[in-house]
């Protein structure tokens, strides 16, 4: 059997934080505490967790944007803690992420094409307008729509093009964090419907972060539950919102309106 | 409180259009529609404090008092006394070179004449009344020393330092987690209940509505298109607008898979609310509403009284289109 497409053996992250006495050691928060989890080719998997839980350090590493303190981060096989730079470019093709604020991570001075040829650019492909247009009809928008700026957009228009800018390479993997939360119910669902679009055609992996179980239990396969940098649960979807095995997870089931 | 026919336009665009609402003491009352609907600008009729460019007409009417074209020093006295708000940006709302505590005393000291050591007592009582851990410590903190949901704790504790008759809440769970939202709302309710308060809670979040308000108004382009008890408007939404915000949350009917192996789509409503001064004349949801029919691109639709407290505007609920309102409004 060939390697799952990513898997994380133990993988821990600690941040330093200020020192609180002069002469005592700063203490230290660990922030994600011994995770692992294996991901296949084409699957969904959620990760769902109260704030400060550790799921965007998760993403990080995922993405390589952060080191593991302990454990390691493989991608189809190869461990990307050890690539070297330019190796680690190429690998960014295959993996791609949209973040939560889609008005912070695209500039505000460029036109939209500009921004979502970025990642064609930073890994060395070619930048192609083909390429471009092509992914913007992929999100439901239209070609002439690279020549605008950020603003012209709605909120949800400027998500989409964030997940255009995502999808430009063609990866393999998208992670996804908090990608919807900040939109109109309404926008959301156009926006979990054009990622479910792109998951089944592309054949994505997706890793979709999110505190609201309510929406990660409608777009993925697995749920991996965090509590305290912690994997605390994880299952298939119905069978954890039909039987959780925590407290905490019922608790999840609540705030987000599955269970009253 | 009572706003009857209230508009508030800007320079040919109309953001509030002929809105009528009644508050009495102790009342819970929602507001839900998508982004730029208008359920800030209602939030902000109720507290005087719509923004200099936008004319306001109509009626507000505090304890029969009018207060529409009130001047801001009268607006200023009631603000202090009878209204409070939660304002959208919780970060924007507190000082961060001040310690909450002296945030929350200060409006003590100034409107309520109290000491300084009688505001502190006061402030003290507020943060354990509204459910901040170790409140003593907490008064000497600064905003970015406490977490979004403690930060929120302390906006709601200023709203209710001089015991306001209405307390205008919007989006106060917006930005935050949902199991710290979940205990912000049965605080808010909590507090309504007890202080016999009128809460008017703003969010585009149906759940979060549906917990804390028992009546609740649908807003769609400065119109309020539905309205009626909480439980009975989510039960049994009449107004297509109304049903595609219900249908967009994800539920129970979304999750797994077709019988060919496709995940579940979402229900969506097509398209995005249109800006303000591009709004379709007739009905205003009229292009982006999978039901409509030939009067809806020419006519305003008119309020059809549903039964038990509940309305909406929209031709099929209209007596006059009465065929249509029964074959396919049903479905
Ligand atoms: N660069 C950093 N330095 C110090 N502490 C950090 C850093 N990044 C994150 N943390 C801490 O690590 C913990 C986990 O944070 P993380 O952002 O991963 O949580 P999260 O689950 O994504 O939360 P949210 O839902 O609020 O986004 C938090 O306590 C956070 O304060
Ligand atoms: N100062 C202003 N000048 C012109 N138009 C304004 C002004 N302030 C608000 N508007 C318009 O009034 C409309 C209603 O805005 P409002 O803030 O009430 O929306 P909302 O329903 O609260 O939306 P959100 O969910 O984004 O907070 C919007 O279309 C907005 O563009
Ligand atoms: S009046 Fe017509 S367009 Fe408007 S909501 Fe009703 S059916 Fe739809
Ligand atoms: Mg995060
Ligand atoms: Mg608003």
């Amino acid at each position: 059997m060939s390697a799952p497409l990513l898997q994380l053996d133990g993988v821990s992250r600690r941040y330093r934080m200020p020192r609180t006495a002069l002469l005592r050691p700063p203490p230290v928060l660990t922030a994600v505490d011994d995770v692992s989890l294996t991901l296949n080719a084409g699957q969904t998997l959620g990760i769902v967790g109260e704030s400060g839980s550790g799921k965007s350090t998760l993403a990080r590493m995922i993405m390589a944007f952060e080191a593991p303190d302990e454990g390691a981060v493989r991608f189809q096989g190869a461990g990307l803690n050890r690539l070297s730079g330019a190796d680690l470019r190429l690998a960014r093709r295959r993996f791609q992420m949209v973040f939560q604020d889609p008005f912070g991570s695209l500039d505000p001075r460029r036109r939209v094409g500009w921004s979502i040829a970025e990642p064609l650019r930073a890994t060395g492909a070619e930048d192609s307008a083909a390429r471009v247009t092509q992914a913007l009809y992929q999100v439901g928008l239209r070609a002439g729509d690279a020549q605008k700026y950020p603003h012209e957009f709605s909120g949800g228009q400027r998500q989409r093009i964030a997940i255009a800018r995502a999808i430009v390479t063609r990866p393999a993997l998208l992670v996804a964090d908090e990608a919807v939360s900040a939109l109109d119910v309404s926008v959301q669902a156009q926006i979990l419907n054009l990622l479910m679009d792109l998951q089944e055609e592309m054949g994505l992996a997706m890793i979709f972060i999110s505190h609201d179980l309510a929406v990660v239990a409608c777009i993925c396969d697995r749920i991996l539950v965090m509590r305290n940098g912690k994997s605390i649960e994880t299952g298939d979807t119905g069978a954890l919102i039909a039987a959780p095995r925590h407290d905490y997870t019922r608790s999840l089931l609540v705030a987000s309106g599955i269970e009253t | 409180m009572e706003l009857s026919q209230v508009s508030v336009g800007f320079a040919g665009a109309v953001a509030l259009r002929k809105a009528s609402v009644s508050i009495a003491p102790g009342a819970r009352l929602g507001i839900v529609g998508e982004s730029g609907c208008g359920k800030s600008m209602l939030g902000l009729c109720l507290m005087g404090m719509v923004p200099d460019a936008g004319q306001v007409t109509g009626s507000i009417r505090l304890n029969g008092q009018e207060l529409v074209r009130a001047p801001e020093r009268v607006w200023r006295r009631h603000r202090a006394r009878d209204v409070a708000m939660i304002f959208q940006e919780p970060m924007a709302a507190l000082n961060p070179l001040k310690r909450v505590g002296d945030t929350v005393m200060e409006p003590l000291m100034i409107h309520e004449g109290l000491s300084r050591s009688t505001a502190r007592a006061r402030a003290l009582a507020l943060f354990e009344e509204v459910g901040l851990p170790d409140p003593a410590a907490r008064l000497r903190q600064y905003p970015h020393e406490i977490s979004g949901g403690q930060r929120q704790r302390v906006l709601i504790a200023l709203a209710l330092a001089c015991n306001p008759g209405l307390l205008v809440a919007d989006e106060p769970t917006t930005a935050l987690d949902a199991n710290v939202a979940l205990r912000i709302i049965d605080l808010l309710v909590r507090l309504s209940e007890s202080r016999n308060m009128a809460l008017v809670f703003i969010s585009h979040d149906l759940a979060a509505v549906s917990r804390a308000t028992d009546q609740m108004l649908v807003m769609y382009g400065g119109d309020i298109v539905e309205r009626g008890p909480t439980a009975q408007v989510l039960a049994e939404p009449r107004h297509p607008y109304t049903q595609g915000l219900l249908g967009a949350r994800p539920g129970l009917e979304n999750r797994g898979r077709t019988p060919d192996g496709r995940r579940k789509r979402l229900v969506t409503i097509p398209g995005t609310v249109p800006p303000l001064h591009d709004l379709p004349q007739g009905c205003r949801f009229s292009g982006r509403c999978g039901q409509e029919f030939a009067p809806c691109a020419r006519q305003r639709p008119q309020p059809t009284a549903l039964g038990q407290g509940q309305e909406a505007a929209c031709h099929l609920l209209s007596p006059l289109h009465a065929g249509h309102g029964t074959c396919r409004g049903a479905a």
